[in-house]
């Protein structure tokens, strides 16, 4: 994308920059890193009391993790069921194998009702599937109905969180993204003011376009329902005004039975939101003469995810419901915000769910977007050992490695080749030791400490000293007191 | 009580002094200690970056030469969290049945240093003296991976004169991640620099841990920027006594 | 002559051959889900006063206002909310109860009421409507939620979401403490399900929560002690 500001990453992962690149630019954001470390201390703060508060919290996250695991183990049998339910209630499912069918599915549909607006409820698997520019080049206006979006959308900004997508985005900003497009000179600054004006330009939207498209939170096979979770309230008026309603979503959504949304429902807002519930939650089954959208389609979304489901230690990453805790917590995201990743899925969930979605063929550096420190698989509301993933798909980043010929080239890998080689004997291990020691003489200083180190070492020493190497390594030592005791 | 020390590649290379405190430490507590002088690395670096089939041959020979072992004690709640999360799946995908056998006898008696002191010698006061303000900071493995819980804070309000600060953000990446440290080295700066503030803001005199790669990371920062505070390894400070605290300052500053 | 394959037989066959453990048949598959551990608390502990306290509580943290009254006098309390209101136009759902509308004081306070009866009652005629007047399925206490099945006392979705103010009418007897409560009354499960849990608020600007994004901004909520 030859048109991206500087400082801006694109988040098609094709074409994003390796992580630690992108990483840097965000780096250099001071305005953007103030606002991502306060929007993710308020949700962890609200989040953390709640978690407390929730004496079967823990109860809670291992149903979830049960039954998303038992879904994804019958994910054929509970898709078809929904499907059946859903058709039965009146509704019409469509399949589509990969994102370019998605989003022609979804323009023919838009084309038999002569649409050319719609108004949308925020999903992250719209942006998955890059369907906006796709059908804005079709000829179809897209109006984002979501408070985030809109900035996002009429401020020409790239989400960079899934829950909150324009948390990076403080409130001069979005002051200065209001006033210029919705032509409001004299609009201040006070989140009250700024909303109301979001207000105000979407009502005549939600009253007269015919069109919506939304995603879901979860899909209920039992029933044939569909769950969309919200706040603001802009996702009921999509769901109920419009004459016909496309529903995008994730073959990976779907629960067995209505019931099950007891489990969900509990984690979900209290680790997105850090609230006990979200203000608006809307079910609907297929169509209800009288109420709301009679036309209504939903479009089940592969793109990826059955080629998730056939691998053993990956598939768990499918169990997720998109709440975004992760994110919130990890200490990567706090510093680089969401852009880094390259991807609109960023932080924990993103660095697993993005290579994978890419059949591991981009987005290679993003399993590396990690310290291992494991605190997103302590808050996960269903589980996912995210680490555990982490660590799968390194492995497969470097079996890729190996088949290149270029991988000798590559100072990181020669690096721990070698190494492996040393760790392998005690005489290799300390031949090695000895010609650390020797070598690295040359780069202490007087004062004991290693202050530059050349090639991959000025990685380490570019913040950072490093004490020289003691004269008499422990198995030294040791070897001696031995000798002594004798 | 027999023990036999595994000390690490990294602590062997570079911080010697925190395997001589932990013999120091142990024999005073009438454990009889013995290093295999064999000992190399239990595969973290290479599991932890993708060279799987390199971390199996690492932990594969650590298998086998502690085959006999009493006890394993581990100054390093890193690579205590390598050989109970890790190895299970290694040799499951490229182990055999007698090394998944010699495994699953080996790793209830594999310790970390402070888990070994409370949970297998039963002591928390191990007769420490160490006069001094000091900060910890509860590396990521040791807080997740090996649920150490209060174990490293009962051996410290057992030490003498041992002034302990509360750290902000304790649970926080102090961001070394091992390769992360140079493959994401920005971000692992960030990190630090985060993590540094908390750490300084304490106004101890020593930051201590129970992994030396931590330490390494914000000793080096520390450094660099002339910050007034030094970091030192838990044992060091469980080894010292009345007599010799008097010359830890001195030892600790290298 | 071979048929193309469907993207949907495409995607079910990349799904079975990735799932090689699924069950076999049906009964198969509900004893798996039977055995699914559900260690969570169900049925909640608290009193039926406690459990209406808290559903209160709860409402008042989302800066609804609650007023509480006796059945006998459930129509006059309706009537001076709706004259606190300050507002003159209402719109109730075609089961609306019409002892909760005829009184003589509303005579005098000139409130008027719209009965939407599902005709083509286009958003414009509910847009003119100043507050909804409806009564509620369930509340559930833990969460401060109100649930709405859309009946013909609850109104059409779109009824409870276009005007500014939503008085909800709240039996104490139809209040439980927990979400599985709630659940395990849903049988079966409805087709049509909303629920609310305070007005509606955003905190897309900076995490400052803002109320009264869309949807009602003032949510009243009569709690009725029927038991």
């Amino acid at each position: 994308m030859s048109h991206l500001r500087p400082g801006r990453v694109s988040l098609d992962p094709r074409f994003a920059p390796p992580f630690p690149e992108a990483a840097l630019i965000m780096l250099r954001n001071p305005q953007l890193r103030k606002n991502v470390g306060h929007a993710i201390d308020v949700i962890q703060a609200k989040r953390g009391k709640l978690v407390v508060e929730k004496t079967d919290w823990q109860a809670l996250r291992s149903a979830a993790s049960a039954i998303r695991f038992h879904v994804l183990d019958n994910l054929s049998a509970y898709l078809e069921q929904f499907e059946t339910r859903c058709i039965a209630a009146g509704g019409h499912v469509h399949w589509a194998a990969d994102a370019a069918e998605a989003r022609q599915i979804i323009l023919d549909l838009l084309r038999q009702e002569n649409a050319t607006e719609v108004i949308k409820i925020k999903t992250m698997t719209s942006a998955e599937i890059q369907l906006n520019s796709f059908l804005q080049a079709a000829g179809v206006s897209v109006y984002e109905t979501d408070l985030a979006e809109i900035i996002l959308q009429l401020g020409d900004e790239d989400p960079s969180h899934i829950v909150v997508p324009a948390l990076h985005i403080n409130r001069s900003q979005v002051r200065e993204i209001f006033a210029r497009t919705m032509n409001l000179k004299n609009l201040t600054d006070d989140p009250k003011e700024l909303t109301n004006a979001a207000r105000t330009y979407l009502r005549q939207k939600f009253l007269t376009v015919p069109t919506a498209i939304s995603g879901a939170n979860f899909l209920v096979a039992e029933t044939g329902t569909v769950a969309v979770v919200e706040s603001e309230g802009n996702g009921r008026m999509c769901l109920t005004l419009p004459q016909t309603m496309i529903s995008l979503v994730g073959i990976e959504k779907v629960l067995p039975r209505f019931q099950d949304l007891e489990v969900m429902l509990q984690l979900l807002a209290r680790s997105a939101t850090g609230e006990r519930i979200n203000p608006y939650t809307s079910l609907w089954s297929g169509v209800t003469p009288g109420d709301g959208p009679q036309n209504f389609h939903v479009v089940l979304l592969d793109n990826g995810r059955s080629s998730i489901l056939a691998k053993t230690k990956e598939r768990q990453t499918l169990k997720c419901i998109r709440c975004a805790a992760c994110m919130n917590t990890c200490p990567v995201y706090r510093q680089t915000g969401g852009h880094a990743y390259g991807s609109v899925y960023p932080g924990p969930i993103g660095a697993i769910l993005t290579p994978q979605l890419m059949q591991m063929k981009h987005a290679q550096s993003l399993p590396y977007a990690s310290s291992l420190c494991g605190a997103c698989y302590e808050v996960c509301p269903v589980k996912i050992n995210i680490p555990e993933v982490l660590l799968e798909l390194r492995s497969q980043v470097v079996n890729q490695e190996r088949k290149q010929a270029g991988r000798f080239f590559d100072l990181m890998y020669l690096g721990l080749r070698i190494a492996n080689l040393i760790f392998a004997t005690a005489w290799g291990f300390h031949a090695a030791q000895r010609i650390g020691r020797i070598g690295l003489r040359f780069f202490t200083r007087k004062d004991g400490w290693i202050h530059a180190l050349p090639s991959l070492g000025a990685k380490w020493t570019q913040t950072r000293d490093l004490r020289g190497l003691p004269k008499q390594t422990f198995h030294q030592w040791w070897a001696e007191r031995v000798k002594v005791k004798k | 009580m027999r023990a036999s020390l595994f000390i690490t590649c990294y602590n062997d290379t570079l911080f010697p002094e925190t395997g001589q405190a932990v013999v120091r430490l142990l024999e005073r507590l009438g454990v009889d200690l013995d290093f295999h002088p064999k000992q190399t690395c239990c595969g973290q670096m290479h599991a932890n970056t993708g060279f799987r089939g390199e971390a199996f041959s690492q932990a594969k020979r650590f298998v086998r030469l502690y085959n006999d072992a009493e006890n394993v004690v581990i100054p390093s709640s890193s690579c205590v969290a390598m050989i109970r999360d890790q190895y299970p799946g290694l040799f499951e995908e490229l182990g055999n049945d007698s090394l998944r056998k010699d495994f699953a006898a080996l790793v209830p008696r594999v310790y970390e240093l402070s888990e070994f002191l409370i949970d297998r010698l039963g002591i928390e006061d191990v007769g420490a003296t160490f006069t001094h303000r000091v900060v910890y900071h509860a590396s990521c493995h040791g807080v997740r991976a090996l649920q150490l819980g209060e174990r490293p804070y009962k051996l410290m309000a057992k030490v003498r004169g041992l002034d302990l600060a509360t750290l902000p953000n304790v649970d926080r990446c102090c961001g070394f991640g091992g390769t992360f440290s140079v493959k994401n080295a920005e971000v692992s700066s960030a990190m630090l620099t985060a993590k540094l503030q908390d750490v300084l803001s304490t106004k101890a005199e020593y930051c201590t841990a129970l992994d030396n790669s931590c330490l390494m990371h914000l000793g080096g920062a520390m450094h660099r920027e002339y910050a007034g505070m030094k970091t030192i390894h838990l044992a060091r400070i469980l080894a010292s006594t009345e007599a010799d605290s008097e010359d830890s300052r001195t030892e600790a500053s290298r | 002559m071979k048929q193309p394959v469907t993207s949907r037989q495409q995607i079910l066959d990349s799904i079975r051959a990735a799932t090689p453990t699924a069950a076999k048949d049906a009964s198969q598959l509900a004893e798996a889900y039977a055995d699914l551990p559900r260690a969570y608390v169900g049925h909640g502990s608290l009193s039926a006063q406690a459990r209406v306290e808290l559903m209160i509580q709860r409402l008042r943290e989302y800066d609804a206002e609650v007023v509480e009254c006796t059945p006998a006098k459930l129509a006059d309390t309706i009537t001076a909310q709706l004259a606190a209101s300050g507002r003159h136009l209402f719109v109730a759902p075609p089961g609306t109860p019409n002892e909760w509308m005829v009184t003589s004081a509303w005579k005098i306070t000139g409130l008027e009421w719209t009965i939407d009866h599902g005709l083509p009652i286009d958003e414009h005629e509910i847009e003119r409507a100043e507050g909804v007047v409806t009564s509620a399925t369930c509340g559930i206490a833990d969460s401060g939620t109100i649930v709405l099945h859309h009946t013909a006392t609850e109104g059409r979705r779109k009824l409870t979401l276009l005007p500014d103010y939503y008085l909800c009418i709240l039996r104490a007897s139809q209040i439980v403490e927990t979400l599985p409560e709630y659940f395990s009354r849903c049988q079966p499960p409805p087709a049509l399900a909303t629920y609310i849990s305070g007005p509606s608020a955003t905190a897309d600007i900076e995490m400052t929560r803002i109320k009264g994004v869309h949807g009602p901004r003032i949510l009243v909520v009569i709690v009725v002690r029927d038991n």
